[in-house]
Formats: structure tokens, sequence, C-alpha cells
């Protein structure tokens, strides 16, 4: 009688679990495609950041705390607001776009199609997950019960230990992506530095901001 | 793994690449304090010697290394290092140091052409080292992280080095486009990454192998085929990624546009250069990794082969750009060396190896060629790139340059007294040897259609009846030893072709089960 009320709870818990699985995908997914479809760029970049919370969502379902804070920072508080501004500031015209979707759109519906009945066909058409495959899972993570050190911790030890020399690689990633970026945005014609004049910008008639 | 297990010096494998990044770093700090108060200041040339050099030196560090045999792991001589993500074993020690050897090559080649091309300023020269950093770090990675963050270094390094040249609307154009098609490339790699391992929870590729060389190990009783397709389709994302990455033929449209307009030392080195890593990851993850489901990825490397030397061959045929043609050209080439390697054998192993390095050099020749042929008056307004008119009654001009140029055309066709021949040659014998009979015949029939626009080059350079021609600078002395050097040995291992054979022999017996 106890087993069954208790595998009852814990059919119950894992359900609804799955169930906001299930919906912060869906409103993932919702938002991916939109970002693509919508008309006005900065609609299409506020559902970005919409995708971008959502996924931060889904991280903490992972119980991936640290991570999902990292997506909330950096992508929607740095990323995305720049993008936001520089549409706002750039003022891109939408008609474009409307007229090329039709050209594009039965090619790409095409990759999309083969793409979604190969993934499909790999994990088998089904929603609920059978009971002989190895990816069930019922057993108890007992490393989660034993070891449970913060998220933060573990991703310090686990960097600087195995994964250093990746850790390394990416610095060289970020630096080699620094110097590009400094090469060629910087134009050499005059030596003077740049400096900020700030009652310039804070004039009525200013051309940096209106 | 015990704390002594982790410091030990014998896990330490990339004794070279930290040898090079630190030196990157190094150059970094010494060329900015030089040119701080004077930008522009012309150091590029001392400076690419430099990074030549250093390569050098980074060759004799290779060569210096060497490998005990392991145990139980999969290859015999190899070391696993870096909690199993960097592999070093013989294949991909020589890979190493032929990349290294050749960019060397590369480095001493620009350091002369540098202010000609007006890419002056020392961050071309920084940024290409650390692309074959990234090179040197993808030949040796046990694990799809380790190769998703080099192949990250190598294209983020390659995106910027097409758009290096600012003045120019092509080198921008080439820039965004090879950023957007290098994007999609990652993607695909991670997604087909994140398959890989749901089916068999591990991205390293020697566990990957222990697992799906013991059918059974993963799931005890139950099926495994069950799983099977999460593997197919993951690796099917893992291998079309690292095709886009090659410019095999259905996604090869990038290469043209990106050939064409970056800068011609840039170009240079995406045909060059970057192509055997590539191929060396592609070999690991397939004849280690997942030789288990070698029906499937042969089947890609088949249909992907025949049809990008299909389109190599018939593309360039009325192409009279010679950036364009040659990229056609390279094209059909890596068509070769995935026929060789989706052989799946031993033999077809070092045939690859063989055919990839044999393409290095003759390469080489050619972009040095394209390279050097510069006019000797040019107004400003004259167009960088040139067409094949533009070789006409170079034999009056630079006889030497036109003979040469002749025979490294002759050595990539494939035509008897160069090596080229033997080359082409272990590619169709390796695809032979697996029984591929039709695949053989419908590869040696595009190759002798390819033969055409080789051929029209030599028809251009030597039975063109035009009195006006172009004049050419004439070369450097370093220059002439370089570009004899490499146009002897297409010659010399023809004559004696044991020796590299012999050593890629080797290799392979040492370094696939």
């Amino acid at each position: 009688m106890f087993t069954k009320i208790h595998k009852f709870i814990y059919l119950l818990a894992m359900l609804s679990a799955n169930l906001l699985f299930y919906f912060f995908s869906f409103v993932l997914l919702f938002s991916a495609i939109m970002v693509i479809v919508a008309s006005h760029s900065v609609f299409s970049l506020l559902f970005l950041v919409l995708s971008f919370v959502v996924s931060a969502f889904l991280l903490f379902m992972l119980e991936c705390e640290f991570l999902a804070l990292i997506f909330v920072v950096v992508y929607v508080g740095a990323i995305a607001v720049l993008f936001l501004f520089a549409v706002m500031m750039l003022d891109a015209k939408a008609s474009n776009l409307s007229r090329n979707l039709f050209r594009y759109l039965p090619v790409g519906l095409i990759f999309a199609l083969s793409f979604l009945i190969s993934v499909l066909y790999s994990i088998g058409f089904s929603w609920v997950s059978s009971e002989n495959t190895h990816t069930h899972s019922f057993h108890v993570n007992w490393y989660d019960l034993i070891d449970s050190g913060i998220d933060l911790d573990v991703y310090g030890q686990v960097l600087y230990s195995y994964f250093v020399l990746q850790f390394l690689v990416v610095g060289l990633i970020l630096l080699v992506v620094l110097i590009g970026v400094v090469y060629l945005t910087n134009t050499y014609t005059s030596n003077k530095t740049v400096d900020q004049s700030s009652f310039k910008q804070l004039s009525a008639s200013s051309k940096f901001f209106y | 793994m015990s704390f002594i297990n982790l410091v030990e010096l014998k896990n330490f494998n990339v004794f070279p690449e930290y040898f090079i990044g630190i030196s990157a770093l190094y150059i970094l700090v010494i060329a900015v304090l030089i040119s701080y108060n004077v930008y522009g200041l012309l150091i590029q040339k001392a400076l690419s010697e430099c990074v030549g050099l250093l390569l050098l030196l980074a060759c004799y560090l290779l060569l210096n290394g060497y490998l005990e045999v392991s145990g139980a792991i999969s290859v015999p001589y190899s070391t696993l290092g870096f909690s199993r993500f960097m592999i070093t074993d013989y294949f991909a020690f020589s890979a190493k140091f032929v990349v290294c050897f050749f960019s060397a090559l590369y480095f001493f080649i620009i350091a002369g052409f540098l202010k000609d091309y007006k890419l002056t300023s020392f961050e071309y020269l920084f940024i290409g080292l650390l692309a074959v950093l990234g090179l040197m770090l993808l030949c040796s990675s046990n694990d799809l992280l380790t190769a998703y963050l080099s192949i990250e270094l190598i294209s983020l390094s390659s995106y910027i080095l097409a758009a290096f040249k600012k003045n120019s609307a092509y080198s921008a154009e080439a820039g965004i486009k090879y950023l957007i098609t290098g994007a999609i490339s990652s993607a695909f790699f991670l997604f087909g990454s994140s398959f890989i391992y749901a089916y068999s929870g591990t991205v390293n590729i020697t566990d990957l192998w222990l697992i799906t060389y013991h059918e059974n190990w993963l799931v005890s009783g139950a099926k495994s085929n069950l799983l099977e397709p999460l593997l197919e389709i993951g690796l099917a994302f893992v291998l079309f990624s690292l095709f886009i990455k090659l410019a095999l033929a259905p996604f090869h449209v990038w290469s043209l546009d990106v050939y064409e307009g970056s800068p011609t030392i840039s170009t240079f080195f995406f045909a060059v250069i970057t192509k055997l890593s590539f191929f060396v990851f592609l070999t690991r993850l397939t004849y280690m990794g997942a030789f288990g489901s070698f029906e499937v990825w042969q089947g890609y490397g088949v249909v992907i082969a025949l049809s990008s030397v299909f389109v190599g061959s018939f593309g360039g045929l009325c192409q009279r750009k010679l950036k364009t043609l040659l990229a056609y050209s390279s094209v059909s080439h890596m068509g070769y060396a995935l026929l060789a390697f989706s052989a799946g054998s031993r033999f077809s192993a070092e045939m690859l190896f063989f055919y990839l390095v044999i393409y290095m050099l003759s390469g080489l020749g050619v972009w040095f060629i394209v390279l050097a042929t510069q006019v000797k008056q040019k107004r400003y307004t004259d167009k960088f790139n040139k067409e094949l008119g533009d070789l006409v009654l170079l034999r009056r001009s630079n006889p030497a340059l036109a003979i040469a140029l002749m025979l490294t055309m002759f050595s990539i066709a494939g035509i008897p007294p160069l090596i080229g021949f033997f080359a082409k040659m272990g590619v169709f014998l390796s695809v032979l040897q697996a029984k591929n009979y039709l695949v053989a015949m419908l590869a040696i029939l595009c190759s002798v259609v390819s033969t055409f626009y080789y051929l029209r080059i030599i028809k251009v350079l030597f039975f063109e009846n035009l009195l006006v021609g172009r004049l050419y600078q004439p070369l450097t002395s370093l220059k002439t030893f370089l570009f004899s050097a490499s146009i002897v040995s297409l010659i010399f291992f023809f004559v004696n072709p044991t020796f590299l054979c012999l050593i890629i022999y080797k290799i392979v017996l040492c370094s696939f089960v």
C-alpha cells in the first residue's frame, strides 16, 4: 500500500516536471520561430530575449542554477539589449523581409522537414520513454544525495582541473576575436585619440542621441 | 585519477602547442610595444619570418616527442593526456608536423608579399599563428568538445583573415559569408555531438570506440540497436558540419565566393594549410570512434566525394577567374581525398594522408605563382584578382615561372612524371580495393574531365599567339629558393616515393587498430 502511494506521488511529481518541461520547450520553440517570422526586427529581438529567458528556465529545471543565471545576465542583460540598441539606432526597413519570405520559404521548408523527419526517426516518434531502454530515469541518483556541492563550486573544480586545456583554448578564441574586432573596426586615418565630448552628446541638436 | 597522475609530465602531450601559444602572446606584446607610437611601422616582413622560424622550432619539438606503449587503450602507441581529451599517437604527431612545416613555409613565402598586398599590420600574422595553433590542436583532439573549440579557433581566425582588407568590399563580403556558413556548421556540429552524447553518454572518441566496439557494453541484455539511430544521426550531423568546413560539393558554394573575395594570401591559407587537420579529425572520429557504424559514414563519404569530384571537375570548365578556378580544383581534390577516406581500410587511410601531403605540396607551388605574378607597373584602379588571360606571355617575361606553373599543373592533374600521379593512383587503388568499381570509374572519368582546365592554363601559358602581355616583377632570391625547392620535390617524390610511403605506412600501422 505504502509503495503504491509512494509510486503514485513520485509519478505525479515526474509528470508535473515533465509538463513544465514540455510547456517551456513549446514556448521556446514558439519564440524561436517568431524570431525568424516576426516582421519587425525589434519584435524578433524581443522574442529572442524571451527564448533566452525560457531556456534559462529549462536550465533551472535541470538544476544548473549558475548556467541559468549566466544565461539571463549575459545573453539577456548584455547581448540582447545591445542588439536592441543597435537595431533601434539602425532603424532597419522591414519591407524586404516579407518580399523575400515566399522566395526562400519552400527551400527552407524542405530542409526543415527533412531534418525534422530524420530527428524524429532517430528518437523514435514517441513522446514517452519506453520501459526497456536505459534512458528512462526512474532510478535514484545517489550522487545527488551524497555529494551535493554548490553549482558554482562544481564548475570551478571541473573547469580548472579536467577542462584546463579547453579553458585556455576558449581564452585564446576570445583573444582572437577581440583583436580581430579592434582591427576591423578601427580606422587609423587620424592620430587623434577618441574621447567623449559630453556636451555634444547632451546638446539638443546632437547627432548621436535623438 | 590520483594526484600523481594528474601532474605527470607524460600526460602533458601538447608541448609544441604550448610553445606556439606562449610565443604568440609574446609576439602580441612585443609587436604592440614596437608599434605603439608609430602605427603601421613596417615590421611585417621580419615578423613573418620570425613566425616561420617559430613554427620550424615547433617542428623540432614535435620530432623530439616520443611515445611509449600504453596498456589497454585502443591504440598501442599513444598517450592520452589532459584526462583523455588529447591523444598523441604517430598519426597526430605526423599530421602536426606536416601542418607546422607547411605553415612555416607559408609564413616564409608570404613574408615578401605582405607589403605588396597591403596587409602590413602585425595582427594578420598573429591571427594566422593562432589559426595554426588551432589546426594543431585539432590534429590531436580526442574529444568532440576539444575538437569543437579548436575548430572555432581556426574558423574565427579565418573569418578575420578573410575580411582583413578593410578597404575592399569584396573582402568584407567574403568575411561575412564565411562567418555565416561557419556558424551554421558549428551549430550542426554541436547538435550532432548532443545526439552522440545521448547515444553513448560520452563525447570522448576512445570511449565511443569502446562502446561501439563491444556491442553490449552499454546496455547489458537490452537491445542496443534500439539506440542505433541516435548515433547515426549524430554522426551524420557532425560529418556534414566537417564537410561544410572542408567545402565538399553540396556544401561548397561558400568557398567560391570566399576564395575569390578574400585577399590572396588568406586564400592561400584556407586552400592549402587548413584542410589536413579536418581530415585528421574526421579520420579519428570515424576510423576509431564510430567504426561500428561503418556503413553509415561510408555511404555519406562515397556520395559526397563523388558529387564533389563531379562539381569540381565540371564547374571549373567555363571559369575564367584564376582564384575561383583554383577553388573548384580544391573542391575536386577534397573529393578525391574523401574518396580515399570512404574506402575505410588501413590502406585507404595511408592513401588519404599521402594524398593530402601531396595536395599541400603542390598547392604551395600553385598559390606561390598566383602570389608571385604581380604586374610591374600597377595603377591603383587595376583589380587585384587575376584572370586566366593575364598569364599570357609569362613564357616570355619569366620562362622559369611559366615552366614551374606547367609542372605543378601537370602534377595536380595527375600526369605521370610527377608525384600527383601516384597520389591520384593511390586513391583509385584504395577505392578499387574496397570493390567500389563503379565509383572508381566515375571518379576517373571526372578526373579526365578536370584535366581540361589544367591543360587550358598550360595552353594560355605557352600556345597563345598574342603580342601584348603583362610584365611581372622579378622574384627575390629567398622566394626563388623556396619555390624551386617545392617544384623539385614534386619530381623528387615521383622518382623516390618510397621515402614518403614508408613513413606513412608506419604511421598508419601504429595508429589504427
